[in-house]
């Protein structure tokens, strides 16, 4: 197994390989991507602690911007993107994530279900006492 | 697999219409190995979802003991999240450097994330032996339990992060930027960035969303 | 200085465990004196032991598998007999032994036989079927190996050094935390699986890359056998599902080493989590395992009946299908746990669309037999016999989908009935096939026929006269795990069980006997071919046994069913008389990294049990050492000069040619 790196363009990038691009692209990407990071990293402790907001839409709004963080690293760290030569990687990645949803969200119900129906014993004391 | 890499299309049909378009044989290593630590990773990833689950389902059995909002230092986190934030941009730098074959570049970009890594860990084992030392360890209640397991978890993947990047940095010393090296280094990279995507599910689900309830 | 560890771990006052021990000790030993003595140990050493030869290692995992089936079926013996014996009386074994016997049997057979066996067929044919040289990681490959042997060997030594659990197969809490299960039996469980955990991990992120990214020129999605299908999408579940097992049962060490509280009873624990993580990994799991050995069947079915395989494309699909599908129904295990009526009803629902791909599978073979040159040889009475068995099991488990029924027959023998319906009939069934699909591959003579046909029929009619008597002692009511009983009416159907498990056993021994009869008559048997079957992928393109390096180049695929294809055109490409151009070949060291691993995990599991902490530093220090060691190699591969593979290849090309004319000739 010898490492061909010049293989022809038929392969597919590796997962975290970048397209060709200049050291100067490649450091801007990052420049912006972590500029965006902390943006929304700053939106979200700003948020936590407000009055100004609603309360009620701030663990919504705490989601939404953890999951458009996420898409941030992904994009400008990770380098995942949509391109015919990423298709394996972001495959195998849509697959993690929806074991990972079906993993925490039916937990989440079940459990829920579970515990308004057979809740644990010190709840149950508690409730008949 | 070194095989055959014959160069050139000998089919009269550029565009490939009407045909299908035939597998080009194996991946050269750097793809291979490159996956397959992404395939770990994934895996890693639902992982985490278990602690996740677990979290999201004991976080309101407090026994007794403190909720979220009473042990939960913002500043702290911020700090935490700073670190790692920072890490992941100077890891990129180091990713960068390795592929020119940079060695300054390479050992500051490493060294810088080493530090931020370290100061992180710092900043979360202060944390946790300060909870310990009033009471509130994970023995308390099943809600410390399943916080102390999830950001534990997190932090001993930093530390195994730590140790992997003192052993990359070594054989970089050791045997400069061979193929393989790199290989190794390209992963790295890819643990370290997706550490920090966790970290944002950690600071977000845990500590916000938690200091708010 | 040791821990726990103390001469009472050592069970002097009973018999059977000692007894039992003792004889392996001693055979163990022996066989170790004869390797010595015989001077082999070097050859086993270099070409076993350390090889990352993929087929090698694949050996090894079968090998694993069949003498932990011997284990896994001693204990299903004694449970027999027991039950037969322990009306209105205790039995032969007392309780806590008994129950030890029971969690070890299906521990064992789910992770230490049905496992190995299946990784162990993939990774001897999946890379032969795709045409390439090796696994994605072959030294990883070795590793995943040993730490399986590893989780194998501690659940062992609870047999002569401490306990094992008396928790069942799964280890519900709260019977399995510290308060109720002092000893170190849920610690040797527990410890054990996450070590062979990793190991499975490991082969499940090799064998999916090596299908994704390691296949020859023109092997595309489409075109791969049935069976890389399957291993791809076995091993896909391996990888989403393997690390919630690891996560649970890290949940659960860490209550009981550690005093955290995740499925206590106290301070806010939740005990019904335990099962909800633990089904969410345990469902998958049951179609990691029974997925390949559909693809096995596939390969059987077609080659044996002449023809290709009927509806590939739907047969992708549903494989595909039922990959994703067997993530969502994962709350059947647990209806009677209280979930309300609209959780059942989803999960119920789910339950009974995930047998419809499988159903899709079934008539696929069907109509792939139809129309057929069918030839009975022993893989395919394998196969057919797994038909009418699985459809058997399939069907009793759509009714136990149902909740209202799962209310009646949760926890009853029904439900063990229906298990070991799928589990024998599927996935047992199916490693043998392959095992006597791929055994002339693998060590270049066939099996013999006549052992091998009476071998399927005494397990085939062992299988029914052992568990149809527990369905229909599960329907008068007989709850699971009873060490004894004082019911009249279930007596009867105990004592066929019991005779049952004797033809199973009689069954087991053909199968032994028709390893030593062929071994002994090899020279007749031999498959100078490298085809015995008649075969049509690309395993059969070689000879058999296959050289190091698998295929001298690598081959050029044109569409499915790539090596009949080849046959039937005669393809001029390395079987035609033009003298190929060879190439010398690089091919990956062999390492001990594996091995020395293996070891270390040893020495960190035995000191967790039984809390030796210098043990468990030592051991961690040895793992993360030989890892370094492994980083700083500088020369990973070796070359084997064009010469040398010319030397080897034409060997097999004039075997070869006189068949490729004859099928070209059709």
């Amino acid at each position: 197994m010898s490492d061909r790196t010049d293989a022809p363009i038929e392969h597919d990038l590796a997962p975290g390989e970048e397209a060709q691009h200049t050291v100067g692209e490649r450091i801007l990407g990052y420049v912006v991507g972590l500029g965006l990071a902390l943006l929304l990293t700053a939106t979200s402790f700003f948020i936590a602690g407000t009055n100004l907001v609603w309360q009620p839409s701030i663990p919504v709004a705490l989601i939404v911007l953890a999951i458009a963080q996420m898409g941030v690293h992904l994009v400008f760290f990770l380098h995942i993107t949509t391109g015919a030569d990423n298709t394996n990687n972001v495959l195998a990645l849509a697959f993690g994530l929806l074991i990972v949803f079906l993993v925490v969200g039916g937990t989440v119900w079940i459990m829920a279900h579970l515990n308004q129906n057979m809740p644990p014993m010190d709840q149950f004391i508690r409730m008949h006492s | 697999m070194s095989m055959t890499a014959t160069a050139g299309h000998t089919h009269a049909d550029p565009h490939q219409i009407g045909r299908v378009v035939e597998h080009t044989g194996p991946a050269p290593k750097r793809i291979v190995t490159a996956y397959g630590f992404w395939i770990f990773l994934i895996s890693d990833i639902v992982m985490f979802s278990c602690f996740f689950a677990a979290y999201a389902v004991l976080v309101d059995q407090t026994a007794g003991g403190p909720k979220g909002s009473e042990i939960f230092d913002q500043r702290n986190v911020a700090i935490e999240t700073v670190c790692l934030l920072l890490s992941s941009f100077t890891c990129g730098m180091a990713s960068i450097a390795a592929d020119e074959h940079n060695r300054f570049w390479f050992y500051l970009g490493m060294a810088v994330t080493c530090v931020l890594g370290l100061i992180f860990l710092a900043v979360e084992f202060r944390e946790f032996a300060d909870l310990v030392a009033r009471g509130y360890g994970p023995s308390r209640s099943a809600f410390l339990t399943s916080f102390f397991s999830l950001v534990g978890c997190h932090g001993l993947h930093v530390s195994a992060g730590v140790l992997w990047l003192l052993t990359m940095m070594a054989q970089v010393f050791a045997k400069g930027f061979r193929a393989d090296i790199l290989r190794r280094m390209r992963c790295f990279a890819l643990f370290w960035h997706a550490l920090d995507i966790i970290w944002v599910g950690v600071f977000s689900v845990v500590y916000l969303l938690g200091s708010g309830a | 200085m040791l821990g726990k560890l103390d001469w009472s771990a050592i069970p002097f006052g009973q018999p059977i465990p000692l007894i039992a021990g003792g004889v392996v000790l001693v055979g163990v030993l022996a066989v170790l004196m004869w390797v010595v003595v015989k001077g082999h140990l070097p050859y086993l050493w270099h070409e076993w032991i350390t090889s990352v030869d993929h087929k090698r290692i694949g050996v090894m995992y079968i090998l694993l598998a069949s003498v932990m089936l011997l284990r896994g079926g001693s204990d299903a013996i004694m449970m027999r007999i027991q039950q037969a014996i322990a009306f209105q009386s205790q039995g032969y074994l007392p309780p806590e032994h008994y129950n030890q016997i029971f969690s070890a049997h299906g521990t064992i057979m789910i992770f230490f036989v049905a496992m190995p066996f299946v990784i162990g067929l993939m990774n001897l044919v999946v890379p032969l079927q795709l045409g390439v040289r090796d696994v994605a990681f072959p030294t990883l490959n070795s590793v995943g190996f040993w730490l399986t042997a590893t989780g194998a060997l501690l659940v062992n030594l609870s047999l002569v050094v401490g306990e094992f659990a008396r928790t069942g197969w799964l280890a519900f809490p709260p019977l399995s935390e510290l308060s109720y299960s002092p000893g170190v039996g849920v610690d040797y469980y527990a410890w054990s699986l996450q070590i062979s955990g990793v190991g499975t991990l490991v082969a499940g992120i090799n064998l999916v890359t090596t299908v994704l990214k390691l296949r020859t020129k023109g092997m595309n999605y489409l075109r791969m056998p049935m069976f890389c299908w399957t291993t791809l999408a076995s091993n896909l579940l391996i990888v989403a599902a393997f690390p919630i097992l690891t996560a649970t049962l890290a949940m659960l060490l860490l209550d009981r080493y550690l005093g955290f509280h995740f499925f206590t009873n106290e301070a806010g624990g939740n005990v019904m989590m335990f099962m909800n993580l633990i089904w969410a990994w345990g469902h998958p799991e049951v179609y990691i395992l029974v997925l390949p050995a559909f693809g096995i069947f596939s390969e059987v079915v077609s080659t044996f009946s002449g023809k290709a395989l009927f509806g590939y494309r739907s047969m992708v699909l549903a494989t595909m299908a039922i990959c994703v599908i067997s993530f969502m129904v994962w709350l059947h295990h647990f209806f009677t746990m209280g979930a309300g009526p609209d959780v059942n009803a989803i999960f119920g629902i789910a339950s009974m669309i995930i047998a419809v791909p499988t159903g899709v599978k079934i008539y696929n073979w069907l109509f792939t037999m139809y129309g057929g040159r069918i030839r009975f040889a022993t893989p395919m009475l394998w196969a057919v016999g797994f038909m009418v068995t699985f459809i058997i099991g399939g069907l009793t488990g759509v009714l136990v989908a149902v909740p209202p029924a799962d209310f009646m027959l949760h926890n009853s023998m029904f439900l063990v009935a229906h298990f070991h319906n799928v589990i024998i009939g599927g996935v047992l069934f199916g490693a043998f096939a392959g095992f006597e699909y791929w055994f002339p591959k693998a060590f270049g003579f066939r099996l013999d026929e006549r052992w091998g046909k009476l071998a399927f029929w005494f397990t085939f009619s062992g299988f029914y006269i052992t568990f149809v008597p527990l369905y229909v002692a599960g329907m008068l009511g007989m709850t699971r795990r009873m060490q004894h009983y004082d019911v009249a009416e279930w007596r009867p159907w105990m004592i066929v069980a019991a005779i049952g498990m004797a033809v199973l056993s009689i069954g087991v021994i053909c199968q032994i006997m028709q390893l030593v009869v062929s071994i002994r008559n090899r020279e007749a048997l031999r498959d100078r071919t490298g085809d015995p079957w008649d075969g049509r992928s690309l395993e059969w393109a070689t000879s058999s046994p296959p050289p190091v390096f698998n295929f001298a180049f690598h081959p050029d695929v044109r569409g499915e069913d790539a090596y009949w294809d080849m046959k039937v055109h005669a393809r001029k490409q390395a079987l035609e008389h033009a003298v190929p151009e060879y190439h010398d070949i690089e091919m990956p060291r062999n390492s001990p990294t594996g091995f020395v691993c293996a070891f270390f995990a040893t020495v960190m599991g035995f000191a967790l049990i039984w809390h030796i902490w210098w043990m468990v530093i030592l051991g961690a220090i040895g793992a993360f050492a030989t890892f370094v060691v492994f980083a700083w190699r500088d020369h990973d591969e070796y070359v084997i000069p064009a010469a040398e593979v010319a030397a080897i290849d034409r060997v097999n090309l004039e075997e070869r040619r006189s068949l490729v004319s004859m099928a070209g000739a059709v």
